[in-house]
């Protein structure tokens, strides 16, 4: 029964998740809530003192969408599955490393790291925010995995426990760059103290006694540089190679070499000092940039596998009962039971119950497809309402989504794509001038002065190491991955930011990305309500989870009326009485009465998802039932995002753009107006059509970014230069896209573009600056005047003020667009 | 000044200890995560 009070004047925010309440709150101690998830959530804390978790960051809980379900987590009993997740395990405690992507603020780790106040079991709880995880230890004897994992997803944390997970172990910190890290900046200062005396003139009997034990001494400090700390740097040129491609390590590791080879010559020749100091100095710097590089990485992955949004398993029917099995062993012909909220693993013919599948992770739309007996349910869709039974007639690895994820078509070309940066093109034209001038330089000492020859060629081959070019790229783009995230807008890595700035081409989905499915505008046909009918149909409908029902009461948002009874049949829809005795029944045409118009079909027919429905389905239904009679329904129908109009007018200016929509055209000329008269509009595509027309557009030479959502979508948003993932929450990510955009913000899309266009310029600009140095540095090669002091004092400066510019500048157009 | 090898050789012995320290504490998985203990420190433990 639902609380009763009376409707505040505005709207207030839930205490625990912030969101909007709705106009009767539900209440705790004088706190509003918005559902009673978050309230459950509330009161746990409350009861366990720990409410603390309010007072670290305003509004910091997440909602608690889910039902809570008997036996979800009933597989994390099985041995086998305990076997792969648990990293420790003794007669009396175990600890496994858990990853809990909604995590976002202080309370969240306050509150992760208290677990063992809410459960005894648990020893101990730590987080590591930026990879998103816990390491939680506990007791075998007092708890178990599956009541952590309960507990985690009681107060909003639940773990991404996955198929993916289950083949290999989960993400391990990787140390090795910093050992090489640590090992570089400890050569780098011990060989630059032992070079010193040989920049000073004053102290030349020291270095006329000493100079070659100096010199073997930082001989010795700048070999494990060489052949540990630097390992990434030819590992990478050589990989490049083998692929018959040059990268900008490639150079680098041309420089590092002939540095280290002229240094052990002059060094064991006796002939000078070296540069030991400049060599490994500038594997410090490039390790620096290194991390940098890693650190943006580490604090933006998002990078899932797909896989990672089936079940790990599932219930299977058999003559003997039921048994809870991992989603590998399933297999054509098993008859498998999917309850409420779970996930379809694999193609497969319903056999026993009323289908609701969500398929709004697959397809972007959020309306629930009604499937009755007999008919197929492709994997990935998220049934609603009664458990039923399934018969798998195709194996997982065949599913509808992974056969779409592994047509090879939709492999983006990995080399291609991600290491075709500006950086990775400049360094083969560095290869190519580099070596032109050395062996120009070569030719030319050769005629003129022997003596001076080899120094010269070996210098410019030095002084032509890009290591300010590979630093400019991680210290720009890693401030702007920051900076765009900032602003939810989460790319993948460094290289999309400058497909991003380098697009010509938009295309745009239409469902779910034009469209806010939240938004969906509700007319009413049939006889008029009154004021009290409409009320009570409110009411009834903010008793349901359904989001059409949700829809529905935000819409109407009357007063609530106090309820006399409410039930809710799931998939069918809800009945409720108001204590004057008014019946109403919302929901399936057959659940309402209306038994004639929508035949067969429980809930109102949704939109087309997959190639199987009907074509032609233009709206959603909600029928109305007062008093056992029939009064109407309710038609959804959606509405384009707020902020498009202004933002097309704005994209339209620069980029071409193009509306790839699975629906029928009848939006055609609406669409037309708001895209304008050269934009291109194409209807009832196929992912593989939607697919093909990237990739004709590239084929033309266009850089195309895709925006779209969900796994439909992901075909094209794998063939596009960049892909666009918009969601609306977070938490629910399109898995294989290059960029994850909030909803609420994509009404900013064209300044994200033109911040992404400035930090190109940015890069370019270092580059120039870059260019500068080894200009310098050049000039005084060829000329055979690249002294050690020389050396130790361009390349450090090169790479510290390429790192330095590049920030500033990035902040720079960072405030300029008002980011 | 042949002192200078010994006063070398105690210099770079000094800076390989702070090396192995580095080590041990990348080891024992001080740099694992750099954004946690930061907040951590800040949680009161109040009963």
């Amino acid at each position: 029964m639902p609380s009763i009070l009376e409707a505040p004047a505005t709207r207030l925010a839930c205490t625990h998740c912030g969101d909007d309440c709705p106009p009767e709150p539900l209440r705790l101690a004088g706190q509003p809530f918005c559902c009673a998830g978050c309230r459950t959530v509330y009161e746990l804390l409350d009861a366990n003192n720990l409410c603390a978790y309010y007072k670290l960051d305003e509004r910091p809980g997440l909602k608690v969408k889910e039902v809570e379900l008997p036996g979800r987590f009933d597989y994390l009993d099985s041995e086998a599955v305990q076997a792969q997740l648990l990293a420790f395990r003794s007669d009396t405690r175990a600890s496994l490393t858990l990853a809990i992507p909604q995590m976002h603020c202080t309370s969240c780790i306050w509150l992760l790291e208290h677990l063992p106040r809410l459960n005894p079991g648990i020893v101990e709880a730590r987080v590591q925010f930026l990879r998103k995880e816990i390491t939680i230890s506990y007791l075998l004897a007092v708890t178990s995995l599956r009541e952590v994992v309960q507990l985690l997803a009681s107060v909003g944390y639940e773990p991404q426990i996955t198929l993916a997970e289950l083949g290999a172990q989960p993400h391990r910190a990787s140390r090795t760059l910093y050992y090489q890290l640590g090992l570089a900046a400890f050569a780098f200062g011990n060989v630059m103290l032992l070079a010193l005396p040989d920049y000073f003139s004053f102290v030349e009997e020291l270095q006329v006694g000493f100079g070659r034990f100096f010199g073997y001494i930082s001989l010795v400090l700048a070999l494990p540089v060489l052949l540990y700390s630097a390992q990434t740097f030819f590992r990478s040129a050589w990989q490049g190679l083998r692929q018959r491609y040059i990268n900008l390590d490639f150079p680098i590791s041309l420089g590092l070499t002939s540095l280290f080879s002229v240094s052990t010559f002059e060094v064991l020749t006796g002939s000078g000092p070296g540069y030991f100091d400049s060599f490994t100095g500038l594997v410090f710097f490039m390790l620096i940039g290194k991390w940098v590089q890693q650190r943006t990485y580490d604090a933006l992955r998002f990078d899932r596998d797909f896989t990672s949004y089936f079940p790990v398993a599932v219930t299977r029917l058999t003559p003997t009962g039921e048994q809870s099995i991992s989603v590998k062993e399933l297999q054509v012909g098993h008859r498998i039971r999917v309850r409420h909220q779970e996930v379809v693993p694999a193609d497969a013919v319903l056999l026993r119950g009323a289908g609701q599948l969500d398929y709004s992770f697959v397809s972007g739309e959020s309306t629930p497809v009604a499937r009755a007996s007999g008919e197929l349910v492709y994997a990935g869709g998220r049934q609603l309402g009664d458990a039923v039974e399934l018969e798998v007639v195709r194996e997982v690895s065949q599913g509808y989504l992974t056969q779409l994820w592994n047509n090879p078509a939709f492999a983006k070309e990995a080399s291609h794509n991600s290491l075709e940066t500006y950086a990775n093109r400049v360094g083969r034209y560095f290869v190519a001038l580099t070596l032109v001038l050395a062996l120009g330089t070569l030719a030319y000492w050769a005629g003129h002065d022997a003596s001076k020859m080899w120094r010269a060629f070996t210098s410019v081959l030095v002084i032509a190491c890009p290591c300010a070019l590979s630093l400019a790229t991680p210290f720009a783009l890693g401030a702007a991955l920051r900076t765009l995230g900032r602003h939810k807008l989460y790319l993948k890595n460094a290289a999309v930011v400058e497909t991003l700035g380098r697009a010509d081409t938009l295309v745009f989905d239409k469902t779910g990305t034009l469209t806010d499915t939240a938004q969906a505008e509700v007319h009413y046909h049939g006889r008029p309500l009154t004021e009290a009918e409409k009320q009570l149909i409110a009411t009834a409908a903010a008793q349901s989870t359904h989001p059409l029902s949700q829809r529905l009461a935000q819409e109407l948002g009357s007063a609530a009326l106090s309820l006399f009874m409410c039930r809710e049949v799931p998939g069918q829809g809800v009945e409720a009485a108001a204590e004057g005795g008014l019946l109403v029944r919302l929901g399936a045409a057959a659940f309402a009465g209306h038994g004639v118009s929508q035949p067969a079909s429980p809930r109102p027919t949704a939109k087309p998802t997959t190639a199987a429905a009907p074509p032609e389905a233009p709206e959603t239904r909600v029928y109305v039932a007062l008093n056992g009679e029939p009064t109407g329904y309710f038609t959804f129908h959606n509405v384009y995002r707020p902020a498009l109009a202004a933002l097309l007018a704005r994209l339209g200016r620069r980029y071409r753009l193009a509306v790839l929509s699975g629906d029928t055209d009848a939006e055609r000329p609406r669409l037309q107006a708001l895209f304008g008269p050269e934009a291109a509009l194409h209807f009832r595509q196929s992912p593989a059509d939607k697919l093909a027309y990237i990739a004709a557009e590239r084929a033309r030479g266009h850089a195309v970014v895709m925006i779209g959502d969900g796994l439909n979508d992901a075909g094209a948003l794998r063939a596009a230069d960049a892909g666009i993932a918009l969601t609306d929450t977070l938490t629910n990510f399109s898995p294989a896209c290059d960029a994850i955009l909030d909803a609420s913000e994509f009404g900013r899309l064209a300044t994200f573009l033109g911040f992404s266009r400035a930090c190109l310029r940015v890069v370019l600009a270092t580059f120039v600056l870059s260019f500068c140095y080894n200009g310098v540095g050049l000039a005084l090669a060829v000329q055979g005047r690249f002294t050690p002091i020389v050396s130790a004092i361009l390349m450090p400066i090169s790479s510290l003020s390429v790192m330095i510019v590049a920030t500033l500048l990035v902040r720079l157009a960072a405030r300029r667009h008002h980011l | 000044m042949t002192i200078i090898f010994l006063l070398i050789g105690i210099s770079l012995l000094v800076a390989l200890m702070f090396l192995a320290g580095f080590m041990w504490a990348v080891r024992s998985g001080q740099y694992d995560d750099d954004y946690t203990p930061s907040v951590r420190m800040l949680f009161d433990d109040e009963e």
